[in-house]
């Protein structure tokens, strides 16, 4: 499957993670490992699978290099409706009242556009005993697997 | 082959955060980071608070800086003392200070060198089993904070915890004795600015609210027509009349400090407000007003002689990065984006010479500690972690030094 990894990252975390992922799926499929920062809103390619790995900054605010990204899918409002897409978010439950907003913001925004979610919103929480990679594995796994069903494709 | 030799001073989130931009960049690249503790990551590990350990995990992209990207680490190396800073401009074909700014800007009124008056990085240090730290002091049962950003904040919520709020921290038994025994009845918060200017970081505040056994109040919290100023004074006051316990937490707003009141020690301070002056009692004087260099490298001539300031360049093949260059603001993020952006520029800038003998100039440095050395502290002090804590850090110097050469069996 051909499968884009987008990761909105504020203090790197998010950026290791998404090429973790990177390594441990590209025996298997062909991926690219994306900057959200170096992503038009207009850049959605059907034929690919979107795996999304975001952090949330702040109070409860999207992590820098998302922000440009967000802005440019609300002002251009393009259509994603051929678009399937899952999300793993990281976050700190040191901050409940806001933990994962990041990644919930940028699912709804995706799904604004009409894009498809694959699986539930995954959330690693850095305050917690797992490490990120070992929920993230299977979570991109199981995700691809689904998209590859609904996708008409092989996983 | 290597295509340039770099010497970073500092291992802490600056330092790292740059060796990894370095590395991603050319990977073939020699980076060795230099610092005078025997263990790395700086801030992250005596800055942070201990009961921010999700903060603390950044630490694990650093380690992938030493064990898959190939850094060095060179720690209990002591620039001035161990090696020169001319000798690794010698050495390397660039060089970079990132050694941060870890003391206390002192309080500049009257009194405040009374005793009872402590800087925040001090008690801090002290709380994070800094090598380097005194003894925790006796604050008696009103300390004052002055000051009003992020650290003033750790400190004010550490000091109102109770004992079961500090589960899942770093916090050593000592401080944990300390803090259960501290006999604290009431802590007062001071800023300087209105709550619509505070420094501090709204989602900060907000963590108090989960404090367990406070009372909180906030006097004097004003009013903001800006968005961003309105959220933070909002947040401020959403903890006032929070009642959780009998330790009571007073915010106060708009108080310029004007003298430390007492004889032989603290009984009080004296602020300037907008009614006059005013005098809050208090037991001690904890000042997070910020900080400043330590010292031991002249920062003020380096910065003042400087290229470009603005890019991070001291002079041609010696830059700066992080709290160094930028002065003690902004936080780890920042810090980051600082660090890839210079980077970038010593890429540009280097001219590699072969000729240079790079970290072969710290040969000689006997007591130095490598990755390996720090690893085998790491995982004895993992390892040792006793419940409710994820780690017992090592606090004395000469144990690091034994721990790192000790040859896993």
């Amino acid at each position: 499957m051909k499968i884009t990894i987008l990761y909105g990252t504020e203090t790197g975390n998010a950026e290791m993670l998404a090429e973790d992922i990177q390594s441990e799926l590209e025996n298997d499929h062909e991926v690219d490992c994306l900057n959200l920062s170096d992503m038009g809103a207009g850049d959605f390619d059907p034929s690919r699978f979107y795996l999304l790995v975001c952090s949330t900054y702040g109070d409860g605010e999207l992590p820098a290099s998302a922000q440009p990204f967000a802005e440019a899918v609300a002002a251009e409002k393009p259509d994603l409706s051929a678009i399937k897409f899952a999300i793993f978010g990281l976050g700190d439950s040191e901050y409940e009242e806001t933990f994962n907003f990041g990644p919930k913001t940028l699912a709804e925004l995706m799904q604004a556009q009409g894009a498809t979610q694959i699986g539930e919103r995954i959330a690693h929480d850095a305050s917690g005993p797992d490490m990120a990679e070992d929920l993230a594995f299977p979570w991109a796994e199981a995700v691809i697997s689904e998209a590859a069903e609904a996708m008409g494709e092989d996983a | 082959m290597s295509t340039g030799k770099i010497a970073i001073v500092g291992a802490g989130p600056s330092g790292c955060f740059l060796a990894q931009s370095l590395l991603k960049a050319a990977p073939e690249l020699e980076v060795d980071l230099i610092d005078r503790l025997p263990v790395p990551y700086g801030l992250v590990r005596y800055g942070v608070a201990a009961d921010h350990q999700g903060t603390k995990a950044v630490a694990r992209q650093f380690a992938r800086v030493f064990d898959r990207q190939g850094a060095e680490f060179h720690g209990n190396v002591t620039l001035g003392a161990d090696v020169t800073l001319e000798a690794l401009q010698g050495a390397y074909d660039a060089v970079v200070l990132a050694a941060g700014l870890s003391n206390d800007r002192p309080l500049d009124v009257p009194g405040a060198a009374l005793p009872g008056v402590w800087g925040a990085g001090l008690i801090t240090r002290a709380l994070y089993d800094h090598p380097d730290a005194g003894t925790l002091p006796d604050l008696g049962p009103r300390p004052l904070i002055v000051g009003n950003g992020n650290v003033a904040i750790d400190l004010l919520r550490l000091l109102a915890k109770q004992p079961e709020e500090l589960e899942g921290s770093d916090l050593g038994p000592v401080a944990t004795d300390w803090l259960t025994q501290s006999g604290i009845e009431e802590i007062t918060i001071t800023g300087r600015s209105p709550a619509a200017q505070a420094k501090f970081d709204t989602v900060m505040i907000k963590e108090l609210a989960k404090l367990s056994g406070v009372t909180i109040h906030v006097e004097g919290a004003g009013s903001s027509e800006d968005a961003a100023e309105a959220k933070k004074i909002e947040a401020v006051l959403a903890l006032n009349g929070h009642a959780t316990g009998p330790r009571r937490v007073t915010f106060r707003f708009g108080l310029a400090p004007l003298a430390v009141e007492g004889d032989d020690h603290v009984t009080g301070m004296r602020f300037k407000t907008d009614a006059g002056e005013e005098t809050l009692p208090c037991t001690s004087v904890l000042t997070a007003i910020g900080f400043c260099a330590d010292g031991q490298l002249p920062r003020d001539a380096l910065l003042a002689r400087a290229q470009d300031i603005e890019a991070g360049v001291l002079a041609p093949g010696l830059y700066a990065t992080g709290w160094f260059r930028r002065g003690p603001r902004g936080t780890i993020p920042e810090n980051r984006a600082d660090a890839q952006a210079l980077a970038s520029r010593i890429l540009a800038d280097l001219t590699p010479d072969p000729a240079k003998p790079g970290r072969a100039v710290l040969a000689d440095l006997d007591a130095r500690v490598d990755y390996a050395g720090w690893t085998r502290i790491d995982a004895h002090e993992t390892a040792t972690a006793p419940e409710g804590r994820v780690r017992a850090k090592i606090a004395r110097r000469e144990e690091m030094l034994r721990r790192a050469r000790e040859e896993e069996s």
